[in-house]
């Protein structure tokens, strides 16, 4: 391996006072060829790390974006590099952009990805991952919160531009299209088939620059000499990602990842996961979307450092469309959540020939069930761990080490250079076997939410971040979820805050009362329901739900509406939220149990 | 040889009361091979050999298949002909019920697979089981014929099979064209997608061609056949189709072999029959009678397929697995 990865120096870990085997009792757990510590990290920002790996593999192919009918484009490492650097000249000369203006990126996994996004952080300009399945609102919100100047947008959803932009501070847009960098008739049959066929081509009708053009652009003033300066003063602290999410209070903050952040993570993630990362041989399925942490951290940067090949997949859905993707390469690692993990072991074509190559899996977004686990590793014959983690710590907190050492339904130990514990509500640690929320502490963890400070001040305190999550750690150092501390709702691995959902149905005429609860879903984890306090008849489950669709994505409206006499109310009137989805649990649980008989 | 195989309504129109205007050129011969060949050429660049193994290695689609081709059809066949046809004057019923019979003893043809295809069938096996069905229809075929056939019968006709053009179409127009699609996809993923949707619009244009082409030239036949006649026709495939899908289900194959099984079952090779008529009985008075199910059979086969691919392919897609978004 290209970086150096530096053990723990004798007489003692370079990692804080806290190293002594009390308190971290979780250090003989770690594979054989795992060391404890992440060591000195020598890359000094995103850019170097990429570089290097293009460097290191430029003839080897970096990524492959796979169609589901198997149609597909490639791009070489030293494609990605040369492209990335057009399209970081084109921001700084063409656009004008400065060091630390904001990108707005919204894009489904594609060729185009990481030409942009590596092309964002070349020019020193700090990356805004977007959901391209937002609502214009959601948009909204997520731009001007930023403060975004330009958008790459794939040219299937830029017709909600026109409804978006006059409300953001976004001048400058560029269009990718979903066959960028595919062979010429190729990609000319994938554009006539989305304009003529499925028609999902609208007409961009904003002021904007194709992807190509831009790119040719960049190029023509592309200087040698200019690249380096786009990132003079770019160090560990710099901030590279604002990556959205709902954090604690239901507003979605950007959480201010730092080159030295997601560096980090990386290289702990690969450390973490010893030989079964081998650089320069891995093909990884990446059918988890770029645009979300885990996939960007692991697959785009991680699989990028380790010189593998990325299958891209746009569209998981549904799960067929990896059908011809597993069929054509040798897939040897697969990351994912429990929802596509368990879509797979349901697919015959899948459960006919598993990928013969596959080394291993990783799993994290959600819980992973473990019967799913158990299967996976029973088709496909090797491990599948989970992970856990958290969009403000880059994301990966913890890991189950792979080898006999894996503790199964627990979500592992602390990768390396990273400490977990769990505190009570005074901010004290508690003793192993006691549920407390964990705190964390590492390079991973986040600068803090970006124009933010008392949300930063109240999640980082005394340098431990605190998850909002409950866990109890066992004896081994091992750790395991026992519930949100929030009432954070987890749809396939999407936070959902009841208090968004639920103004969202207040301001619906009739609704005298609601609660927005999580209940148990096969196949998204959890499901929203809401329970609404009606003074009129006319009001539906297809009304609420019709009325959420319009303002929220798709994975927050509800998917379930019970409508009660009353809520459940504390004494001061709050509506007990635990109290309704304690209520929905025992009714779902029996519903769940009698599903899962059918898919067996 | 073989185009003769493919079309051979030619011989048809002067026998068979259809306008001997309307006969298909050789241009219009030469295009369907074409077409076929492109088809299954395409089709060929969606399989990969695992797909055969596969196949092969749970064979209960294939030993079903075979039951169903061979123990099904020529019995659906010979019911309906008792049932229905047989209700008309013998001088007529007779012949017509020897076409009717043999066309329930022929193997699966080609069009099988194009709509096992569209269907979101099991490609690898439909193309198993037309081999199968077809190698083993130059004994099953007079076979079926001589048990049945002597319950209807009086005199015995020797069977001229044209083995040489069976296995000379199974090879240039099935296998060759399909294990070609797959090198290709072997070599090139994307030359190999690029074909497979060509052969895809290529199907549905054959479809349609057929439909188009099959219709004009007919319509004498079909202004002048009685309903019973229509119904042997019609029924032999669309109720072979339901009951092989209703046995494959029944067992509790998965639905995509179920619903291949079904269409390899009903759909059978009807340019072969009329190829067997045409060498068996030339000089007969009867062969444009003879001909009669086998014409019918043939149009109307690739108008109810398309309904019941239709109807399969809406049932696919209810199937599939609805999974929420990732993350």
């Amino acid at each position: 391996m290209r970086f150096t990865i530096v053990g723990a120096p004798a007489g003692g870990a370079p990692f804080g006072e806290r190293s002594t085997m009390a308190q971290r009792p979780w250090l003989p757990h770690y594979a054989d060829d795992v060391a404890p510590d992440l060591g000195e990290v020598t890359f000094s920002h995103l850019p170097d790390l990429v570089r290097a790996s293009a460097r290191d593999y430029a003839s080897t192919i970096a990524f492959t974006q796979c169609m589901p009918n198997g149609m597909n484009g490639s791009l070489t490492y030293a494609q990605v590099d040369a492209l990335s650097d057009d399209f970081a000249a084109y921001l700084r000369e063409v656009v004008g952009l400065a060091q630390g203006d904001r990108v707005a990126v919204q894009m489904p996994n594609c060729l185009a990805y990481p030409v942009v996004a590596f092309g964002v952080l070349k020019a020193g300009c700090v990356l805004v991952n977007t959901n391209p399945l937002y609502t214009p609102t959601e948009m909204v919100h997520q731009f001007t919160d930023s403060g975004a100047t330009a958008l790459v947008v794939i040219d299937m959803f830029a017709d909600r531009l026109p409804e978006v932009l006059p409300r953001t501070s976004i001048e400058t847009v560029v269009t990718v299209k979903i066959s960028e960098f595919f062979p010429p008739v190729v990609a000319g049959i994938i554009r006539m088939v989305q304009k003529v066929w499925s028609r999902t081509l609208p007409t961009v009708t904003v002021p904007h620059t194709a992807f190509q053009a831009a790119l040719a652009a960049g190029r023509a003033k592309k200087s040698t000499d200019a690249l380096p300066g786009y990132l003079a003063g770019i160090g560990h602290d710099t901030v590279a990602a604002l990556q959205y999410t709902g954090g604690t209070t239901g507003v979605s903050k950007g959480a201010m990842l730092s080159h030295g952040n997601l560096v980090s993570n990386t290289l702990q993630m690969i450390q973490m996961c010893g030989g079964y990362m081998r650089p320069g041989v891995e093909v990884a399925m990446t059918a988890l979307p770029l645009y979300h942490i885990f996939a960007f951290t692991v697959n785009l940067l991680g699989f990028y450092t380790l010189g593998a090949r990325n299958i891209l997949i746009p569209s998981p859905r549904p799960p067929s469309n990896l059908k011809r993707a597993f069929e054509n390469y040798k897939i040897t690692w697969v990351t994912g959540v429990n929802t596509l993990f368990n879509a797979l072991l349901n697919e015959r074509w899948f459960l006919d020939s598993p990928p013969r190559h596959l080394r291993a899996s990783a799993a994290g977004g959600m819980a992973l069930h473990e019967s799913v686990a158990a299967q996976w590793r029973a088709v496909t014959g090797t491990p599948i761990v989970e992970g856990y983690g958290l969009t403000e710590t880059s994301p990966v907190l913890s890991f189950n080490p792979f080898g006999p050492n894996a503790k199964d339904g627990t979500i592992g130990i602390p990768v390396p250079s990273t400490e977990l514990r769990c505190i009570d509500e005074n901010g004290k640690e508690v003793a192993p076997g006691t549920p407390g929320e964990i705190a964390a502490k590492g390079p991973q963890v986040m600068l803090g939410y970006w124009n933010r400070p008392e949300d930063t001040a109240a999640s980082i305190v005394d340098g431990w971040f605190r998850t909002g999550d409950v866990a109890e750690m066992d004896a081994d150092g091992f750790f395991t979820i026992v519930d949100r501390k929030k009432d954070m709702i987890l749809v396939s691995g999407f936070n959902v805050y009841p208090n968004e959902v639920e103004e969202r149905i207040a301001a619906l005429p009739g609704v005298i009362e609601v609660g927005v609860v999580g209940i148990p879903d096969n196949k998204t984890g959890e499901a929203v329901r809401a329970y609404i306090v009606a003074s009129t008849d006319v009001l539906t489950e297809n009304t609420v739900i019709a009325h959420c669709r319009e303002t929220l994505a798709a994975y927050k409206v509800p998917k379930s509406v019970r409508f009660v006499e009353e809520l459940p109310k504390s004494p001061i009137g709050k509506i007990l939220r635990r109290e309704l989805r304690a209520e929905a649990v025992t009714s779902a649980t029996a519903s769940i149990e009698t599903q899962g008989r059918e898919l067996s | 040889m073989i185009s003769s195989l493919i079309v051979s309504a030619q011989s048809l129109a002067t026998q068979a009361q259809v306008n001997p205007d309307e006969v298909v050129t050789d241009f219009e011969q030469t295009l369907l091979l074409i077409m076929v060949f492109v088809i299954m050429f395409g089709l060929g660049a969606g399989l990969t050999p695992r797909d055969f193994k596969l196949a092969l290695k749970r064979p209960q689609g294939l030993i079903i298949g075979f039951l169903t081709q061979f123990g099904i059809m020529p019995l659906l066949a010979f019911g309906l002909i008792m049932l229905f046809l047989f209700q008309l004057d013998p001088a007529y019923a007779v012949p017509v019920a020897f076409g009717a019979l043999l066309m329930g003893a022929v193997p699966a043809g080609t069009t099988s697979n194009i709509f096992t295809y569209f269907s979101k069938g099991n490609l690898a096996l439909s193309v198993i089981m037309t081999t199968n069905s077809t190698l083993w229809a130059i004994l099953m075929t007079p076979l079926a014929l001589a048990i049945y056939g002597s319950f209807i019968f009086t005199q015995e006709a020797q069977l001229e099979i044209p083995f040489t053009n069976i296995v000379a179409t199974l090879v240039l127009m099935l296998l060759l064209p399909v294990i070609g699609g797959m090198i290709l996809r072997r070599y090139s993923a994307n030359v190999g997608a690029v074909m497979e949707l060509l052969g895809g619009l290529v199907g549905v244009f054959f479809i349609l061609f057929l439909m188009a082409t099959w219709v004009p030239r007919n319509w004498n036949l079909l202004t002048t056949t009685p309903w019973q006649t229509y119904l042997v026709a019609i029924g032999l495939g669309l109720f072979g189709i339901f009951i092989a899908y209703g046995i494959a289900r029944a067992i509790r194959l998965h639905p995509a072999n179920a619903r291949t099984i079904g269409l390899e079952t009903g759909i059978q090779n009807g340019p072969l029959a009329i190829a067997i008529v045409l060498a068996t009985f030339a000089d007969d008075p009867n062969v444009g009678l003879i001909l009669i199910v086998p014409a019918l059979y043939s149009l109307f086969i690739v108008i109810v397929s398309t309904f019941v691919t239709i109807w399969f392919r809406r049932a696919n897609i209810a199937a599939e697995q609805k999974i929420p978004n990732l993350l």
